[in-house]
């Protein structure tokens, strides 16, 4: 439906968005995922129009948008810190874009109030029509802010960090809500976060964003097994990464020779996820080393346990409580972990996934 | 902490301790504000219940006795002389009001919208009071060379060939106290304005915008209602300033145009302590609706 073809954007000579194509499908939920820096609000102010290319298109089914100004895009907006005009009651704020926009205002007063109070009922603020913006919990008002921007009806809504403001109780209820909202509209939601939880939890698909150029883009469960880049498998955070060689019989880290299920002589990094570990006693016949135990965090369904690496890193094992009870480990004992080298990824020089990776299947 | 039903004694007697210090401290916090009162009754209710108190003595020709009278007040509400004062007083308030918001208003916009550089926007403020530095008779005086029959402007607009003979009306006239008084106190307009102005939200704006909004509609819906308290705050400056004026009045009308400030100076001046004390308590009457009605249009305990 929305097509990026390489867009390019800098400020004072620092590159922003570098190169960046994109297909935006009808009807999706697509999570926008990078670290601070990454060019991910710039490509989300690019789109809505706040900022102007430098090259590159953006068509919109099949229009050309180069030149045109924010509100003849078709395209909703919804800003990290609400934006919600505080003069206003919530039902006026909401009505703002069908009163008061240039093209094709709506002068019939029950249609306003109509459609108003549909959008109010669908985002649940029924009955808080006549609040003042000042009377409202963080999570009302960030209701209020996707309400008045889904009530002019956009082809595709893009949120700016929506839960970012949020604590962490409200964050997960409002996500739930977001998803439901947007299936209830069938509406594309262009979702831009710092967070891979939330972006993995919420998105039909994920793109990473790195440096201003698109990483991976994939459904949520391909991005978490398979990161195409040593990039994206850092920004996941679920991911021991050990620096080595690919041997012909093994990847050569630190001492070890950690042996792999193929020939992976390009290999430099060697992946394993955090959950795959385990902490064992005596040998099996996976892939590990003797590592010293520092401490270990419990969050509540899972616990972690953070070794010391052979070359001083960190080293992180998780293992969730469903699986069985958790097991106490004496701090600065050696330990023996292990993991299936049938999951281990391997990356090359320029840190993306070997094709041929350690589980002998193909990466896509 | 006493409402909670403990069964532990030393914890009941440590609950009653802390509730007895609660106490003592919230005594304490009405010596805090002894300082306050006593000034305000010193400075301000004493003086002003004297005021209304004169208002009622009996004037004769060189003295002023505690006899009570309302002869002050007949006089004042009676005499045409007096109550055109009043009435011009209203008139020009309202004039220079009207003046200080249209000329002060844009140049605001300019400031706290336009300007988005923090410094910039500090110097110009600053900018505006330079007129302050010089003393206030000669900013006032100095209109007299530019308004006169021989004055500045009149011969650069006979000089353009603009006009053939000079506008007299310009100085010694109302019109001349309304120009004075717009240029010493249209400063006080811009200022609170550009301060409300350049606290909105930029984002606010970029929403409104988002939505479809043009920006004459933005202004109309956006900016101008958030910048109300500004214009509130500026009109109270401005009134209770041009209300109490009496020497630009004075300097500028060649004591042809006569407020309620400079009734009092004269009534004073001639020991009429009664009777100037009447024209006080009038002027504070009006001054105090002035400030009311403009606190009922904008709630500035709300806004600000």
């Amino acid at each position: 439906m929305m097509e990026l073809r390489g867009l390019e954007k800098s400020y004072e000579g620092n590159p922003a968005i570098q190169n960046l194509s994109l297909s935006v499908m009808d009807n999706e939920y697509l999570t926008l995922l990078g670290p601070s820096g990454s060019g991910k609000s710039t490509l989300l102010r690019l789109i809505a129009g706040l900022e102007q290319p430098d090259d590159g298109s953006i068509q919109l089914e099949g229009e050309d948008l180069d030149g045109r100004p924010a509100y003849m895009r078709n395209l909703g907006f919804v800003q990290q810190k609400y934006a919600l005009f505080p003069h206003m009651s919530v039902f006026d704020n909401v009505a703002f874009g069908l009163r008061y926009r240039q093209e094709d205002p709506l002068q019939d007063a029950s249609e306003v109030h109509d459609r108003v109070s549909r959008i109010l009922e669908l985002v649940g603020l029924l009955g808080y029509e006549e609040r003042m913006v000042g009377q409202l919990s963080g999570g009302q008002k960030q209701r209020v802010s996707l309400a008045r921007t889904l009530v002019c009806e956009p082809k595709i809504c893009l949120l700016d960090e929506p839960l970012g403001a949020l604590d962490a109780n409200l964050r997960e209820r409002m996500a739930i809500e977001l998803r439901r909202i947007r299936a209830a509209l069938k509406v594309t939601f262009l979702h831009v976060t710092g967070n891979e939880t939330e972006a993995l939890a919420m998105g039909d698909r994920v793109v990473v964003l790195d440096k201003g150029r698109i990483c991976q883009v994939a459904a949520p469960e391909e991005v978490f097994s398979a990161p195409t880049s040593i990039d994206v498998a850092k920004f996941l955070n679920a991911y021991n990464l050990f620096p080595g060689r690919g041997e012909l019989d093994g990847f050569a880290y630190s001492g070890h020779l950690l042996p792999i299920k193929c020939d992976a002589r390009q290999a430099h990094f060697y992946g394993i996820r955090y959950d795959h570990i385990r902490i064992i006693t005596g040998n099996d016949d996976g892939a590990g080393f003797k590592a010293k135990f520092l401490a270990s965090e419990f969050e509540g369904a899972r616990i972690k346990y953070l070794f010391e690496r052979p070359d001083g890193g960190v080293f992180e094992a998780e293992m969730h409580l469903g699986e069985g009870d958790p097991i106490t480990l004496t701090p600065n004992e050696f330990y023996e972990v292990s993991w299936d080298p049938k999951e281990v990824l391997l990356f090359d020089t320029s840190g993306e996934l070997l094709k041929s990776n350690a589980r002998g299947e193909v990466a896509k | 902490m006493t409402d909670i039903n403990v069964s532990n004694p030393t914890e009941i007697k440590s609950g009653t301790q802390g509730s007895s210090l609660k106490a003592k401290i919230d005594k304490g916090r009405y010596f805090l504000l002894a300082p306050g009162v006593l000034w305000m009754v010193l400075f301000l209710i004493i003086p002003l219940a004297m005021m209304v108190y004169v208002s009622f003595w009996t004037q004769t020709t060189f003295a002023v006795n505690s006899t009570l009278t309302t002869k002050s007040w007949v006089t004042f509400f009676s005499s045409e002389t007096y109550m055109n004062a009043l009435f011009r007083t209203g008139r020009l308030w309202l004039t220079v009001l009207a003046l200080t918001f249209i000329i002060g208003y844009p140049v605001a916009l300019y400031v706290g919208q336009l300007i988005r550089s923090e410094t910039l926007r500090t110097i110009l403020l600053v900018t505006c009071v330079i007129p302050f530095w010089t003393s206030f008779l000669i900013r006032v005086l100095a209109w007299r060379p530019m308004l006169g029959k021989e004055g500045a402007v009149n011969i650069v607009l006979q000089k353009l060939g603009i006009i053939n003979t000079p506008i007299e009306v310009l100085l010694f006239t109302e019109v001349s106290v309304v120009i004075g008084l717009v240029q010493i106190y249209v400063v006080f307009m811009v200022g609170p304005i550009a301060f409300m102005l350049g606290r909105i939200d930029h984002n606010l704006i970029e929403a409104a915008r988002d939505l479809g909004a043009s920006t004459w509609t933005i202004f109309r819906k956006i900016i101008f209602p958030l910048s109300l308290p500004g214009v509130a705050v500026g009109a109270i400056f401005v009134s209770v300033m041009v209300l109490g004026e009496f020497a630009t009045p004075a300097a500028l009308s060649g004591r042809k145009v006569n407020l309620l400030g400079n009734i009092i100076v004269t009534q004073v001046g001639s020991l009429k302590w009664a009777f100037a004390a009447v024209v006080g308590v009038v002027l504070t009457v009006v001054m105090a609706l002035v400030i009311t009605a403009l606190l009922r249009v904008v709630n500035l305990r709300k806004e600000l």
